[in-house]
């Protein structure tokens, strides 16, 4: 059963993610980076791994694509686009398609955790053991900031550098300052 | 006092030129006097400390190491600070000490184009402690260093001083170089991982200290690793040395090179080969030496008869003597392959008599060159008459490059012939007899280029290139003349300056052809010793017994210190 | 419980706080002297991580190893030499900056963000080289290039280095994945990430499956040979050295190189030393390659940048030679080489970047190009002969450190008997020795080309005059002492006092460690000797 997911799975990842670098309008580029998304939380729940699952989706579809749509969209995707002519053809049967293969997806992933409980919780990271018997939530917190908490603390680093970087690369002078700045520079010490 | 000269002497002797190059780097450029003197009285201080060595050298035990040096180094690659000098160096540290101080006066107000003494005479200095340190060295690592330090300065020397092909000669004498310490540092590293000196009583497993390894550290090593290993020596020294066909950037490095740069490099750089094979190649690995012999053999006799026939093709004088050393170095190398004390002793007494000559020869090109402005030999001519007392030293170098016997090139040519009539037992005597048939053509051939050379340059009259001497002169042809040809007075005789350079190696040519003893006395127990197989204090003779007998001989000491 | 041991990290915490007090102070000061006072915090933050590795090296000397953090860090003699190296180069940036910023009329919010960029970078390699864990080492190295992509592209005015940050940060993306996927293999194959415990399960041969453990190794030997531009993963190191601004390609090629390697020799020398005959072949094969491809590139190059870049390529293989050799002194071997280079590569480079200030105001397409370094000799002879002597070494000529730095790794490689890999190594490395000979002949025995000075310096008829014989740059030396008011505007834009300390500083370090390399070596061996 598991193998059937992740087959099923695997599959959409793979040609959404074709998708996501082959489509030429922007839009269709990040609804298939969705796509991706999606199968790859997918293939987290065959694994067990519910959280990150849940994780990958509210982070990934739920925040950070919906910024790049943003993005994109005020960026002007006004390509004045006919709405008249269908912008693929086959839409209609293709997302009849789409809903069926949803559908079975959906089916497939409770077939999978109806039976996933039967069996002992076997989600863990890390090899960490469940002394506990706690969910995976709690394990996967006491992992990081316990046996993690040195890689856990260098995303602070990572963050910085994220906001440094941004911020210099998007900086403009204004065109004052960077006058004043090199007279004062050629005039002073070298 | 001579607690003290033995634990620093050689360190001071070898490092005062660096430090004076140091120091002259750091004087501003405008002080040229201040900077020429300096670098003079250093040159002559560290000859006068040479001398000082000298006197205090134990001639008696000249086969022992003496002034020997042994402190850490860099521990952690297993080289160590090894000094020492014997009987091998001796005569090389003189010749060197002896070199630079005459090449530093020989240039005084002369300098090559495009003068800039300050970063010249550096260089010669900083040159003179790679040459020195060479000859003293007793560490294989410590050794490399100053073997490869030689080679910056001479680069930058032919590059920056030279004549018209100048980067091209002075990159094909680096790689060139650089090519054969390459395989040779690996030798030297196989050697180190190899050597075992247990089983030979000594108290080291992996060395590089030359000591231990020609004490039977490396008795142990099977033959074919040997055989490699003395390859890469090989490469190694023998691009220096230049034998046959490793010797094409000899005569470009020659011709591009400045006076002074020509005659350090014949005098002293290509020793540093032959010194190496001496030293470290035979010494260390007797039983690879004694299978390489038979290729050093055919490939010395090749230089020889390939070197003189080069000879009688050229046009360039310099290129000429160029192509002379290759002959010379040849007979050196001859010697070297005969491995018997003759042999080996009249190639080291070699060595210095082609330091004296040929560094003589170059000297005196150089002075041609200034005054012709031009070494074409089909334009010289005429010296005898222009400038007789020059011309005069230019025949008598001749005669002793071809090796007349009572001046020193014959004793560097004669024993060998002599010793390749009887090798070393384990080697082939009908193949060594060829080569001495072959040498002694040699001989014949080295008599006919010199002539043929003093002829064109020293005999007749300058041809028609130098027109600006002489405006309105008809050009002679002596020969049948009966009047002889007029001087020349734009061209000057030698200068009291040359005089100054040029009588100390005059003087040693003829007395060294005199009295050769003066270096055998020194040589001959050294290389006596060197040629000795010590394995622990036990001596095998396997270089006298005949090549099957040398096998188990070599397979013995194998098993003992296995 | 886990122990968190503060002071163990120190170095790190220096590295990072510094960075956070230069951001927060730059953006409370309003003064003229805020410059300065970056520059000066950022070199004290690097002198910071010197000291933090000086006290921690007697205490681990005395104590052992210091774990902590739930054995995630560990602070050895491996980690504090690599952090001591990375610390080194961040205070000699921090010192070299400041002429480039005014060159390249860069603003003051920029400069400051820069000086940060490399605290943090450094931060990150100090991460890698003491981490005990796999994740940590991917955090590190993310930390790491993430900081030097941005450096890369940090030249706003141009859009060559936005190019060439692109370029870096999609192949560093590219390859960190495959570094990930690796570990994820890895995990898989021995059941944990923490590299002693993949060490013991190796060891006592109970891990999970052989296969998984192969791609691993093999996935994360394509990440991290990316991030070291070993052949045949280099084809963006000579593209983005090219494109970078100078200054941080020196950063680049010496700080963020030696900790992709310190990454390699902790995980194959560490972890997987009990596979070693699963990935010596490959280290093998790419160390001949790197060396062989790096230094036939370079020859043909004309942009100095790309040959320094190809050479960097090739001194990738020899660094490779050492790790190859899969012993201790291999392994010491590979992180002296290291250590030498860094510095080589660092000092190479900001000459680079100080010629390329010499020629800035001058319409020439290239600054890099060849023939602008043409007698150097006569123009800045003191730049010219440190450059020639960090070219030696780079060629590895004696008496300098880079002699001992081949020394060492090939000295290693005939220690494990690997003779062929020995001589190839030799042969090429005299073939590389052309590249900088090359470089040699331009700088010292090639009369400058009078065109290029804005025919200023030299007149045309100068050269006339001297006969058919052209002039070597050396006797240029005087004309060119009395040159205008341009040629002394480049020198000091170019490089200015502080750039030629740096310099003749390293310089020094290059003959000095040639002629006595003993202690550091030293350092290098009981750095190796703390290897698991």
């Amino acid at each position: 059963m598991e193998t059937a997911v992740f087959i099923v799975a695997a599959i959409i990842t793979v040609l959404s993610a074709f998708g996501v670098i082959l489509a030429k309008n922007p839009v269709h580029s990040v609804l298939m980076l969705m796509a991706t998304l999606f199968a790859i939380a997918v293939l987290f729940v065959a694994q067990d791994a519910h959280f990150l699952a849940a994780v990958q989706i509210i982070v990934y579809a739920g925040a950070i694509v919906v910024l790049f749509l943003f993005v994109v969209m005020l960026l002007g995707v006004d390509l004045a686009e006919n709405l008249r002519v269908e912008p693929i053809g086959g839409q209609r049967p293709l997302a009849i398609g789409a809903t069926v293969a949803t559908a079975v997806l959906t089916i497939l992933l409770i077939i999978v955790a109806a039976s996933d409980s039967s069996k002992p919780e076997s989600g863990d990271l890390a090899g960490i053991t469940q002394e506990t018997g706690n969910t995976g939530v709690a394990n996967l917190g006491r992992v990081i900031f316990t046996d993690y908490v040195w890689a856990f603390e260098i995303i602070a680093a990572l963050l910085t550098i994220g906001v440094i970087g941004a911020v210099l690369l998007t900086r403009r002078a204004k065109q004052q300052e960077v006058e004043e700045e090199v007279v004062e520079k050629e005039g002073g010490q070298l | 006092m001579n607690q003290f000269l033995d634990d620093f002497g050689l360190s001071i002797m070898v490092f005062v030129p660096l430090i004076t190059g140091l120091i002259i780097m750091l004087i501003p450029r405008a002080k040229e006097e201040l900077i020429k003197q300096l670098a003079l009285g250093s040159s002559l201080a560290t000859l006068g400390w040479a001398i000082l060595l000298t006197v205090r050298f134990d001639i008696d035990n000249a086969s022992t190491l003496q002034f020997v040096v042994d402190t850490d180094w860099i521990t952690a690659i297993g080289s160590r600070y090894i000094m020492g000098i014997d009987g091998l160096a001796l005569p090389l540290i003189l010749l060197t000490t002896l070199i630079v101080p005459l090449c530093i006066i020989y240039s005084f107000n002369h300098w090559p184009e495009p003068a800039n003494p300050k970063s010249f005479l550096t260089l010669i200095l900083i040159l003179e402690t790679g040459m020195l340190g060479t000859f003293v060295a007793q560490d294989l690592i410590l050794f490399f260093v100053f073997f490869e330090v030689v080679l910056l300065p001479m680069y930058f020397m032919i590059g920056v001083w030279g004549g018209q092909n100048r980067r091209y000669a002075s990159l094909k004498f680096f790689l060139y170089t650089l090519f054969g310490s390459a395989l040779m540092l690996i030798s030297f590293l196989a050697l180190y991982f190899l050597a075992d000196g247990t089983a030979a009583g000594l108290d080291v497993v992996n060395t590089f200290d030359m000591r231990a390894l020609s004490d039977g550290a490396t008795g142990a090593i099977a033959r074919t690793s040997q055989l490699w290993i003395f390859a890469g020596m090989f490469l190694g020294f023998g691009v220096k040395v230049p034998i046959f066909p490793f010797h094409t950037w000899l005569p470009d490095a020659h011709t591009e090179a400045p006076t002074v740069g020509s005659v350090i490099l014949a005098a002293v750089l290509l020793k540093l080969g032959t010194y190496g094979f001496v030293r470290i190649a035979i010494p260390i690995l007797p039983e690879a030496a004694s299978a390489w012999a038979p290729v050093i053999g055919v490939l010395a006799v090749i230089g020889i008869i390939y070197g003189a026939l080069g000879c009688l093709a050229q046009k360039d004088l310099k290129r000429l003597i160029a192509f002379s050393s290759v002959a010379h170095m040849g007979f050196v190398m001859l010697g070297i392959a005969t491995l018997t004390n003759i042999g080996i002793t009249a190639a080291v007494f070699g060595m210095v008599a082609h330091g004296l000559i040929t560094g003589m020869l170059f000297f005196l090109a150089g002075s041609i060159k200034e005054r012709y402005h031009t070494l074409d030999m089909s334009k010289l001519g005429g010296l005898l008459t222009d400038a007789p007392r020059m011309g005069w030293v230019v025949a008598f170098c001749a005669m002793a490059s071809l090796g007349l016997p009572g001046l020193a090139g014959f004793w560097g040519e004669f024993p060998v012939i002599l010793a390749s009539y009887s090798p070393a037992a384990i080697l082939s005597e009908s193949m060594f007899r060829t080569f001495m048939v072959i040498a002694a053509v040699g001989t014949v051939l080295a008599a006919g280029y010199l002539l043929w050379m003093l002829q064109k340059a020293a005999f007749g009259t300058a041809g028609g290139g130098s027109v600006d001497l002489t405006p309105g002169a008809t050009p002679h042809n002596g020969d049948g003349d009966d009047h002889l040809p007029k001087a020349n007075t734009a061209i000057k005789d030698t200068t009291k300056r040359e005089w100054i350079a040029w009588a100390p190696l005059l003087v040693l040519i003829l007395g060294l052809g005199v009295y050769p003893r003066l270096v055998h006395e020194v040589v001959e127990p050294a290389t006596e010793k060197s040629l000795e197989i010590n394995v622990g204090n036990i001596k095998y003779d396997c270089l006298e017994l005949s090549p099957s007998s040398a096998t188990d001989c070599f397979n013995e000491i194998r098993n003992r210190n296995g | 419980m886990t122990t968190l041991n503060w002071g163990s990290i120190s170095s790190m915490l220096v590295l990072f706080g510094t960075a956070i007090l230069v951001v927060t102070v730059a953006s409370l000061i309003k003064s003229s002297k805020k410059d300065l006072l970056v520059q000066v915090m950022t070199a004290l933050g690097g002198l910071g991580g010197l000291a933090a590795v000086i006290i921690y090296w007697h205490r681990v000397s005395s104590d052992g190893a210091k774990l902590s953090f739930a054995d995630t860090v560990r602070i050895d003699h491996l980690a504090l030499f690599i952090i001591g190296v990375i610390s080194s180069i961040v205070f000699l940036s921090a010192l070299t900056l400041k002429s480039f910023f005014a060159r390249e009329k860069l603003f003051r919010a920029v400069t400051t963000e820069i000086y940060v960029l490399i605290l943090l970078s450094a931060t990150g390699g100090a991460i890698m080289a003491s981490a005990n864990d796999l994740i940590v080492l991917f955090m590190g190295l993310e930390v790491l290039s993430l900081a030097a992509y941005i450096l890369a592209a940090s030249n706003i005015r141009k859009a060559q280095s936005q190019e060439s940050g692109m370029k870096y940060f999609v192949i560093g993306a590219f390859a960190s994945g495959f570094f990930l996927y690796g570990i994820a293999l890895i995990y898989g194959a021995t059941g944990s990430t923490k590299l002693a415990q993949i060490s013991q399960k190796l060891v006592s041969g109970a891990f999970v499956d052989d296969g998984f453990l192969l791609g691993g190794i093999a996935l994360f030997l394509v990440g991290l040979l990316f991030k070291v531009s070993a052949v045949p993963f280099h084809v963006w190191t000579p593209d983005v050295y090219e494109g970078a601004p100078s200054p941080f390609v020196a950063f680049m090629s010496s700080a963020v190189k030696v900790a992709g390697f310190v990454a390699l020799i902790r995980v194959l020398g560490g972890a997987l030393i009990e596979s070693a005959a699963d990935w010596q072949p490959i280290i093998y094969a790419v160390s001949i390659a790197s060396m062989a491809v790096g230094t036939l590139a370079a020859l043909v190059q004309t942009n100095v940048k790309r040959i320094l870049a190809y050479s960097s390529i090739a001194h990738a293989g020899y660094i490779l030679i050492g790790i190859q050799a899969a012993t201790k002194d291999g392994f010491a071997a590979s992180l002296w080489y290291l250590a030498i280079y860094a510095m080589l590569a660092f000092a190479s480079f900001s000459i680079v970047a100080a010629r390329e200030g010499a020629i800035s105001g001058n319409s020439i397409n290239d600054p890099n190009h060849i023939d602008n370094y043409r007698g150097l000799a006569s123009k800045q002879p003191f730049l010219a002969v440190i450059f020639a002597i960090l070219l030696l070494a780079q060629a590895g000529v004696p008496p300098t450190s880079g002699f001992y730095a081949k020394f060492s790794v090939i000295s290693a490689v005939v220690d494990a008997r690997s003779y062929p890999l020995a001589i190839v190594a030799m042969i090429i490395a005299v073939a590389a020795a052309f590249i900088y000979i090359r470089l040699l002949i331009v700088m010292f025995f090639t009369p400058a080309d009078s065109s290029l000075l804005g025919g200023a310096t030299m007149s045309k008829t100068a050269f006339s005059k001297t006969t058919s014989k052209t002039m070597s740059p050396i006797t240029q030396l005087d004309a060119s002492e009395n040159s205008d008011a341009t040629f002394d505007k480049w020198k000091k834009l170019g490089a200015n006092k502080l750039n030629l300390a740096v310099l003749t500083l390293a310089a020094a370090f290059t003959i000095a460690m040639g002629v006595y390399p003993a202690p550091l070596l030293e350092l290098a061996q009981s750095a190796a000797q703390s290897l698991v």
